[in-house]
């Protein structure tokens, strides 16, 4: 009489693996990967300094274009690999992407924050042993750019997550990022930075499902203006961000 | 749909036209002496009959430069779209092959989308390693005059340059569309013009570097570190604020070892843009026979 015994095994397991992959998510979500997002403030420096953001309004308005920008470039990208998490598809679309990230510093800085990213997940996630395979070949052979959104499609995508929530999750890492590099620029404090995520939340909400699911030949940039902007990043003459 | 098409070869050592079909509503010109006859250069004008580009028109074109020769494409005046009917996108699209030492040169003057007008265009361009191609795509917010300020519905331009038929080595799409959070024009702020001009290939490596040395120096005297005063409310008044630089530029190389150069402007006015790429573009008057944007 204890067939329903097995079943309820298999659930506890299942239930067990989704919550621990919960923590795993949060971990990825968490600024405290050393993954050196940090360093970049997504042209945010060089809008300021161009007086393009000036107060906690201009910033507003500009995070909500940095994440448009992020949902109709780079969304796609994160959802090829998140969908097809294998060597091919991650090497053509890393190499798609470094020709469609035409402005050089936000180029490197893509490039900066892919590797980062799949160093630390090639260490942290040793259960999914081909992270480490994948890595190790791609350092050899040279050809691999490590683009930030194909790596986290292909890092989330690995780990078993679901593909809305990965797009969803690169979508609130790069709000995250900028809204940090804000406080840091001193445009907004601590807690303003904390209630402007807030409120910006159902607006990135919103972009992530206008922009997700998407085949990377549909990937365009939608603010030439930011692309313009963050060019200039390495023009300016004192600068604390990367990018 | 039949399409235009322009072949730019080599005879007898001179770059000659040797296949000019154009069909409406589009149309080529090619003046006989656009430039100095010292000049090895064709030059081809494109112009729509009705002087604009209207609802749901659509227009093709294939374009040669055979090995060694070189071809300019340019425009009379900036290309109109007019308002769109229904749901209508007039398109245009352009695929062109550069040979060997050839330059392929396209220095139209900008689009201009009116009020609601719905427009795509796509550019491939097949190069070699030894290909050079400039190429100048831009836009403006429409009949600033009128108060038509990125007006328009849907704007797309994708330009792709594609190695020996199988390596990307430039893929860029921008798109213009008035979306739920924000219409163009609050992500444009208030500038009317955006530009691109890309610069790859041989023939270009000296004037590659001469505008990314003009431009970060442009740019260097434009951007500050923000004063103390910067993170001030509007409303106690009274700080000073630089305003907004009226011409933004940044430079950008591309492609391995760098052989591309990208620049992107954003700019107040159309006239400081045609003032750039007038400065910008002067030394290749030796190459062209005339020089670009005069």
């Amino acid at each position: 009489m204890e067939c329903g015994g097995e079943a309820n095994d298999d659930k506890d397991k299942s239930s067990s693996s989704g919550s621990l992959r919960l923590w795993s998510q949060w971990q990825l979500l968490d600024s405290i990967l050393p993954t050196g997002g940090f360093a970049h403030s997504f042209g945010l420096e060089a809008a300021m300094q161009a007086r393009l953001v000036i107060s906690p309004e201009d910033l507003r308005t500009y995070v909500i274009h940095v994440l448009e920008n992020t949902g109709s470039l780079l969304l796609p990208f994160v959802y090829a690999t998140a969908m097809s998490p294998d060597k091919q598809t991650w090497h053509k679309l890393d190499r798609l992407l470094n020709a469609m990230l035409t402005n050089e510093v936000g180029r490197k800085a893509s490039t900066a924050q892919g590797s980062a990213l799949m160093r630390v997940a090639a260490s942290v996630f040793s259960e999914t042993p081909s992270l480490k395979m994948m890595r190790s070949e791609a350092l050899s052979s040279g050809a691999v750019s490590f683009h930030h959104a194909p790596v986290f499609g292909l890092v989330c995508g690995l780990l078993g997550f679901e593909a809305k929530t990965i797009q969803r999750a690169y979508m609130f890492v790069t709000m995250r990022d900028v809204i940090s590099a804000a406080t840091r620029l001193n445009l907004v404090g601590p807690l303003g930075a904390a209630v402007l995520q807030h409120q910006v939340a159902p607006i990135a909400e919103d972009l992530s499902t206008k922009w997700m699911n998407r085949a990377v030949e549909e990937a365009c940039q939608t603010c030439p203006l930011l692309d313009t902007v963050q060019g200039c990043h390495s023009y300016l003459f004192s600068r604390l961000f990367c990018s | 749909m039949e399409r235009g098409k322009l072949v730019v070869e080599k005879v007898g050592g001179r770059s000659t036209l040797t296949r000019c079909f154009s069909k409406y509503p589009f149309k080529f010109i090619v003046p006989n002496k656009a430039g100095s006859s010292q000049a090895d250069a064709v030059w081809i004008y494109t112009i729509t009959y009705g002087g604009g580009i209207v609802s749901g028109d659509s227009m093709a074109c294939d374009v040669t430069v055979g090995d060694g020769a070189t071809a300019v494409l340019t425009t009379q005046s900036s290309t109109k779209v007019y308002k769109s009917v229904g749901s209508n996108c007039s398109q245009q699209k352009m695929e062109a092959s550069i040979g060997k030492d050839a330059l392929l040169v396209v220095i139209p003057d900008p689009v201009t989308c009116f009020s609601t007008a719905k427009y795509s265009q796509i550019q491939n361009f097949k190069v070699v390693p030894e290909s050079s191609l400039l190429l100048v795509d831009w836009i403006t917010s429409g009949r600033h005059q009128r108060g038509e300020k990125w007006a328009f519905s849907h704007y797309k331009s994708t330009n792709h340059i594609l190695l020996q038929g199988s390596e990307t080595l430039f893929l860029d799409t921008t798109l213009l569309e008035h979306g739920r959070d924000g219409s163009i024009s609050e992500r444009l702020q208030d500038y009317q013009v955006i530009a691109m001009i890309v610069l790859l290939g041989p023939k270009l490596k000296l004037i590659q570097s001469q505008i990314q040395e003009n431009v970060k120096e442009l740019m260097s005297q434009q951007l500050r570190l923000p004063s103390i005063s910067a993170g001030c409310s509007s409303e106690s008044g009274g700080c000073f604020r630089l305003p907004k630089p009226s011409f933004l530029a940044s430079c950008s190389t591309f492609g391995p070892k760098g052989t591309g150069v990208v620049i992107r402007v954003a700019s107040m006015t159309t006239e400081s843009v045609y003032n750039f790429l007038q400065d910008q573009l002067a030394s290749l008057e030796t190459l062209l026979g005339a020089a670009p944007y005069r």
